[in-house]
């Protein structure tokens, strides 16, 4: 396997050769890949924000965004200058620090997450030892915020919101970490990069997704209850609760939770590529391409083109399950809380738990094929 | 005095004093839903000493489990109750707090003084064990396989019970008596019964 | 264990219904997509109401003989008519004339009735105001004419679905002159006068 590029040891490189000191040079490289990964995350969700106005639209025959820049592709920076420009308004009886602490908390926690998140064989931020375990475990903060910001808030609306929140993020957090844990059982590594490297090796053959049929419905309809899209977006039943644990949030505040949820979405469709998808892998094998073209991929401009091809394909996974979210947010109607917590409990479990045991169970019986 | 060295100095005093804090806040505070929130506080600061510790895995479970699960539940009790009633002063309640704060008092000397007579074999930097989760999995299933499974098996009498609990059905104990003539009459107003007539010939 | 075995089947069997059913519903909303947005951009574009468009209600004031008809079939008898019997003249003159559209429902049952043709709907419909009693039209501003919309330079004129030619479904850059599906009122009317026309000289001879 190919290192590819390694951005970071030729940066720390590239300062040392101009006489800082590799200490210093490791520091100074340190912050570059957080602000871009920071920059990412926000485009990211800029550009998932103009897909589902664009996409809702042509759901229903109607333009969407259309005066904002080329096709309205800046609506959502125009959106976001709204929200910045609003008044910050705090109710009478809220508690004002609770209030402002919420929104933070359920936004914190999905940027961390981050981290984990490859684009290539080196193209990440830090390459974890426990990276799709920590990705569950930040995940199950954000309910503290969710609870924090309907309690602060000092409505039914908001409380009954946060709460509904709550009970359907630890619900669907258990078949979502049994999903992800039969994809590390095959790869035998926590961390994101070997998760995607155990699957490189057959092109599109390889993918988990062919390995693990029912993991990844059950990893996306957990992920898209986490996220609380649609059928699943019943803390923010507009119908029965007005916003949920929006209810009272303005300006900057809102602009946190719209940001956190769509963050939110585009992680987990990141996260469903790397584990399902094969991340940054092409369909057919890059080094076989090369072969076959009979150029050798240790070549500088080769290395160049594979990165930028493994960059493409996280975006173009990622961007369709993104696109596959929306069309689900306006086919299917939102489901009853009970129904809710039946299919989380009653079904997603037990056929996790089954899907588990009889990755397991092949792994054991054909280590070549399952990641002995 | 490297500069990974300054930083976890600093991390390290920026964790103890939040939980600190935060731990203080949890018992002094009136309101019990800051307690609540303190709490997770104090949890996610213990993670990050276990991050200072090299101890990733466990930090990353920690919140998982305290954060997550614990805390969650905690809060979910608090706000489903929902309920304010003032505290009524007690008479001589000083009695009690003097009382508490004695045995606070106490149990904090004890544990004091063990910790610091214990010959702790201190270890100048947190040693890097590699792959945390690998290690973890081997003493599970070698030297702490014991603890491991009675664990285990208490996780499982709890969840027993929670569902023996949960799925308790009220009968009544004239239907269990097998009266099946029972009709349930709403207060009302009078209703025709809806429950089939007994038949005639028994 | 047989009857365990069937519920779990009956279970598989209703959860592959379900994803069946909703894959069928996204087909339909994937479908939806390449569809031409219905969307008429209003105050850039608008759409050309058809003939027979129950719009606001134009009142010519020299036609009306002030027989308060139009009060007595209006559902809510909303047309006020002050009139004085003119004694030498021996005839109503008609003084005020109003309607409120306020509370109009644009029936028609005004226009379908009056005698002597003095109320006519018109195709205007844009009657919004700041202040509700703007809405209640005395005579003048009842006999006043609709814009056209397609005189209108700032807006760019739609057909209605049925008025566009047969086979095209975008009302935007028609060819000029392009007429609508079937034949216009005034066509069939030269048709049958033909007809008539040929059918007379028979009828000489018989």
């Amino acid at each position: 396997m190919e290192s590819g590029i390694d951005l970071q040891g030729s940066a720390i490189q590239l300062l040392v050769d101009l006489g800082v000191p590799t200490p210093i040079a490791k520091v100074l490289w340190l912050p570059l890949p957080m602000a871009l990964m920071l920059v990412v995350a926000t485009v990211g969700v800029l550009i998932a924000v103009w897909l589902e106005r664009k996409i809702a639209a042509a759901v229903q025959q109607r333009y969407g965004p259309e005066y904002a820049g080329p096709l309205g592709v800046l609506q959502p920076i125009a959106d976001g200058l709204k929200l910045l420009f609003k008044e910050d308004i705090i109710p009478n009886l809220a508690d004002p620090w609770l209030f402002t602490i919420g929104p933070a908390i359920v936004v914190i926690p999905v940027f961390l997450s981050y981290l984990i998140v490859p684009f290539g064989q080196n193209l990440v931020v830090t390459d974890l030892g426990i990276g799709a375990f920590l990705w569950i475990s930040l995940s199950s903060i954000t309910p503290i915020g969710l609870l924090m910001s309907g309690y602060a808030s000092n409505n039914k609306y908001a409380l009954i919101g946060g709460l509904r929140a709550a009970a359907q993020s630890i619900s669907y957090e258990i078949p979502l970490a049994l999903s992800v844990l039969a994809v590390i059982m095959m790869s035998n590594s926590l961390s994101t990069i070997d998760i995607v490297n155990q699957q490189a090796n057959h092109g599109i053959l390889g993918w988990n997704i062919w390995r693990q049929p029912v993991g990844f419905i059950i990893f996306w309809i957990s992920a898209l209850a986490e996220t609380e899209r649609l059928p699943f977006d019943l803390p923010e039943a507009e119908e029965e609760l007005v916003a949920g644990y929006q209810t009272e949030y303005t300006g900057m505040k809102f602009a946190l939770f719209y940001l956190g949820s769509y963050v939110n979405l585009v992680l987990s469709a990141l996260l469903f590529s790397v584990f399902y998808l094969g991340g940054w892998s092409f369909p057919v094998p890059v080094d076989t391409l090369a072969n076959w073209l009979g150029v050798s991929p240790a070549l500088p401009w080769v290395q160049v083109l594979t990165a930028s091809i493994g960059i493409t394909m996280v975006l173009v996974k990622t961007y369709l399950l993104v696109f596959i979210a929306i069309l689900l947010r306006w086919t299917t109607p939102r489901v009853r809380i009970d129904q809710l917590l039946n299919l989380g409990w009653k079904f997603l479990l037990p056929v996790a738990l089954a899907n588990l045991l009889i990755t397991a169970a092949l792994k054991l019986a054909f280590p070549v094929a399952f990641g002995g | 005095m490297t500069l990974a060295e300054g930083t976890q100095l600093v991390s390290f005093g920026v964790l103890t004093l939040t939980t600190i804090v935060a731990a203080l806040g949890v018992v002094l505070l009136e309101n019990i839903v800051y307690s609540a929130f303190l709490l997770g506080g104090v949890f996610i600061s213990i993670a990050g000493m276990y991050l200072l510790l090299n101890a990733d895995f466990v930090a990353a479970a920690q919140i998982l489990v305290y954060v997550g699960a614990v805390n969650v539940l905690i809060l979910f009790a608090i706000m489903l109750v929902n309920k304010r009633e003032p505290l009524a002063p007690l008479k001589n309640g000083w009695i009690r707090r003097g009382l508490t704060a004695l045995v606070c008092f106490g149990l904090f000397a004890l544990l004091g003084v063990v910790s610091i007579s214990t010959p702790w074999s201190v270890l100048p930097e947190a040693p890097n064990v590699g792959d945390t989760a690998l290690r973890l999995g081997q003493h599970f299933f070698s030297d702490f396989l014991l603890p491991f499974e009675l664990a285990s098996v208490l996780l499982l009498i709890a969840m027993i019970g929670a569902i023996v609990l949960a799925r308790r059905e009220f009968v009544t104990s004239s239907a269990v008596d097998g009266d099946d003539n029972l009709i349930f009459r709403l207060p009302e107003r009078p209703r025709e019964p809806i429950a089939p007539e007994p038949v005639e010939s028994k | 264990m047989l009857k365990f075995l069937k519920q779990v089947g009956d279970y598989a069997k209703e959860s592959f219904q379900a994803a069946k059913y909703i894959g069928q519903g996204l087909s339909v909303t994937f479908d939806h997509m390449r569809r031409r947005p219905v969307t008429v951009q209003y105050p850039y574009e608008k759409v050309i109401p058809s003939e027979r468009y129950r719009g606001r209600i134009h009142f010519e004031f020299d036609k009306c003989i002030a027989c308060e008809v139009c009060v007595r079939v209006c559902p809510i008898n909303l047309p006020v008519v002050d009139w004085e019997f003119n004694k030498p003249q021996k005839k109503k003159q008609l003084k005020h004339y109003s309607i409120d559209f306020g509370v109009c429902i644009f029936c028609g049952n005004c226009v379908e009735y009056c005698p002597t043709n003095c109320l006519s709907m018109t195709e205007e419909y844009e009657l919004s105001a700041y202040d509700r009693h703007e809405l209640n039209y005395d005579n003048v501003a009842l006999g006043r004419l609709p814009e056209k919309v397609t005189l209108d330079p700032m807006v760019t004129p739609l057909r209605e679905f049925a008025y566009l030619p047969k086979g095209v479904l975008d009302p935007h850059d028609l060819p000029k002159g392009a007429q609508r599906a079937g034949k216009r009122p005034e066509e069939i009317l030269e048709e049958i006068e033909r007809e008539k026309a040929a059918a007379a000289p028979s009828e000489d001879e018989g």
